[in-house]
């Protein structure tokens, strides 16, 4: 495939497209307008805003009661281009948590059914990357209905799903086949963003798994220290891919009641209160330790993978400069001298 | 089960008992049958007001109303208090893991209470009693601040304490009101041979500061820590193991608990904050 506007023509036909648009040196979604001549963007990295926007609207209503409540919306399909193997991991989490059997999220459940997914390789990681450090990599094998590799002269186009190939079949023309050296090419350039991913994260190697640290280091006193520039503005959690919790307030409306579902965060001093008064996060250390090990032990325990993808928006979007990959870093010397002085014993 | 989780069904105020200055009991019939295990809880919606967690204390037999009682302590439960016979609320639920009553069989059951902690506890105790065939004996020990906190006074200074097989004894923090019991907090009138810790459990329902205390005094009397079952109250918002807020380390609460055995838990910090 040489360009990507016939792509995006053929599926803002069929339903509503977001595509990443340039901010400044950063990138937000729009919906694709097919007489705009913009040009198509591949982004390098993650646009800023987190994907779960699409499937865990901020605010929504969760449920009515008593009179007249409106029919449901019904949710059309939509599809989202430029998503990165990052995204892709948050939505995998998301699922654990909106799509687990027992108690499934209908409106998660209905816009996850409905969301076609073209992702992309990444192939210039940014300074706030690390989905290396994570199990991740920058690129996808799973999780996308297309994924396109920026090749020489146009794009590798692979399909993961039965959506996609449909698609792929049904728009046959708009694809070539995949000319001789591309997919060596391709596996070159992936190699490259792995490289340069291993570069920018040199200096937060760690000497072991990170969920150990973040457990066998709770009574560090580096999560009071490290939440010394926090401002409590709650721009990590809200920027973050994996992060859900969401508190569920009542409204009156004119005809009805509503019962309304809106993201909330660990990092709000408030969140664990009870009406009694007790508050287990009193303290914002104890509020940044709870987000880590939710991230990195709590929710490894009870669904077997990591809350946390490496997309580093906490890192670029947080107000007060902190960095979780400079915590986990002082984390692990604490503990690396922890087992040392074990060892000396 | 309802479709979408985050949907109540429609119920009645259809009585309200002053127990105490600060708790009331609200009789609530539900529009359909509703079926629970003794010690979940269900949320129950003021609607467009708020919604909060709540323990039923009535027997899980009895399907088509239920007793919640509410204690004054936040915004909803002050709205809640507000009420009167006829007010329209919403459920939604039974949430959670209850009392595993059945492992009980064969055990003496220690019933330590405090305050409010009698809502789940009356529930648990008329499930007990109904079977008390199956356990050795039920012995409680309930405390309240002072003579007035004390709620179901009727069932405490009546029947329960004559049922074959219940050892029943009370306590308040603070004497008066002609109050001819024990004077002290809880853990005074537990005593260490009550019951023969070897074959009994421990059930544990109050506020957090009575918890902690009774919780140590039943492991120094040799309960094993996988005996002791404790009612955790924490922030619980979706009952369904997804909003974040009741999290005790790697437990949701309003999905694992609210009842987790002391062995479950113990290795978290804070859990009594």
């Amino acid at each position: 495939m040489k360009n990507l506007k016939p792509l995006f023509d053929a599926i803002a036909e069929e339903m509503t497209l977001y595509v990443p648009t340039r901010l400044g040196e950063y990138y937000s979604f729009s919906r694709y307008d097919p007489s705009d001549a913009t040009e198509a963007v591949f982004n390098n990295i993650r646009v800023s805003a987190p994907v779960k926007e699409f499937l865990f609207p901020m605010r929504e209503v969760a449920s009515t009661f008593g009179g007249q409540a409106p029919s449901e919306q019904k949710i059309k399909p939509f599809a989202v281009f430029g998503l990165k193997n990052c995204d892709l991991r948050g939505i995998k989490v998301l699922d654990c948590v909106f799509a687990e059997a027992e108690f499934l999220d209908p409106s998660y459940v209905a816009r996850r059914d409905k969301m076609f997914i073209i992702s992309g390789d990444c192939f210039d990681p940014a300074e706030t990357c690390f989905c290396n450090m994570v199990g991740g990599r920058p690129f996808a094998d799973e999780g996308f209905d297309l994924n396109l590799s920026k090749v020489k002269g146009g794009f590798l186009v692979q399909a993961g799903s039965d959506r996609g190939s449909r698609f792929v079949k049904e728009n046959g023309r708009m694809f070539s086949d995949v000319p001789s050296g591309a997919a060596a090419e391709r596996d070159e350039n992936r190699k490259q963003a792995q490289g340069r991913l291993d570069e920018i994260n040199a200096e937060y190697l760690l000497d072991n798994p990170i969920n150990e640290i973040v457990e066998d280091c709770y009574d560090s006193p580096l999560f009071e220290e490290e939440a010394a520039g926090c401002v409590e503005c709650q721009g990590c959690t809200r920027v973050c891919p994996t992060c859900h919790c969401f508190y569920l307030y009542d409204t009156k409306q004119k005809d009805y009641f509503g019962k309304m579902k809106m993201w909330d965060s660990c990092m709000r001093c408030d969140y664990a209160t009870v009406a009694g008064g007790q508050n287990p996060h009193k303290i914002l250390g104890d509020r940044s330790r709870h987000r880590l090990m939710h991230k990195f032990v709590y929710f490894l325990e009870r669904y077997g993978i990591e809350m946390c993808v490496g997309c580093g928006r906490c890192v670029e979007g947080c107000a007060g400069g902190s960095e979780v990959r400079q915590l986990l870093k002082k984390l692990n010397e604490e503990l690396k001298g922890k087992k040392q002085a074990k060892a000396a014993r | 089960m309802n479709e979408n989780p985050y949907q109540p069904i429609n119920a009645e105020i259809v009585d309200i008992v002053e127990e105490s200055p600060t708790i009331k009991t609200f009789v609530i019939v539900p529009e359909n049958k509703f079926k629970f295990e003794t010690g979940q809880f269900v949320e129950l919606t003021l609607p467009g007001e708020g919604e909060a967690p709540f323990t039923p204390s009535s027997s899980p037999k009895q399907t088509d109303r239920m007793d919640i009682s509410i204690m004054k302590a936040g915004r909803v439960t002050g709205l809640l208090h507000e009420c009167r016979k006829g007010q329209k609320v919403g459920i939604r639920g039974p949430y959670g893991k209850g009392y595993p009553i059945d492992s009980f069989a064969g055990k003496e059951v220690l019933i330590v209470g405090g305050g409010v902690g009698l809502a789940p506890i009356r529930s648990l105790f008329l499930t007990l009693v109904d079977r008390i065939q199956d356990f050795k004996s039920v012995v409680c020990r309930f405390g309240a601040r002072a003579p007035e906190d004390l709620i179901y006074k009727e069932s405490l200074f009546g029947e329960w304490p004559k049922l074959d097989g219940v050892d029943m004894k009370l306590t308040v923090d603070t004497g008066g009101n002609g109050w001819s019991g024990n004077v002290g907090v809880v853990t005074t009138i537990v005593k260490a041979d009550d019951v023969s810790v070897k074959n009994a459990v421990a059930v544990i329902c109050g506020p957090p500061i009575m918890m902690k205390f009774a919780t140590k005094q039943a492991l120094e009397y040799g309960f094993r820590p996988e005996d002791i079952y404790l009612s955790m109250e924490k922030n619980m918002s979706c009952g369904i193991g997804k909003c974040g807020h009741c999290m005790l380390g790697k437990y949701y609460v309003c999905k694992d608990g609210p009842v987790f055995t002391y062995e479950q838990i113990r290795k978290y910090p804070k859990i009594w904050e």
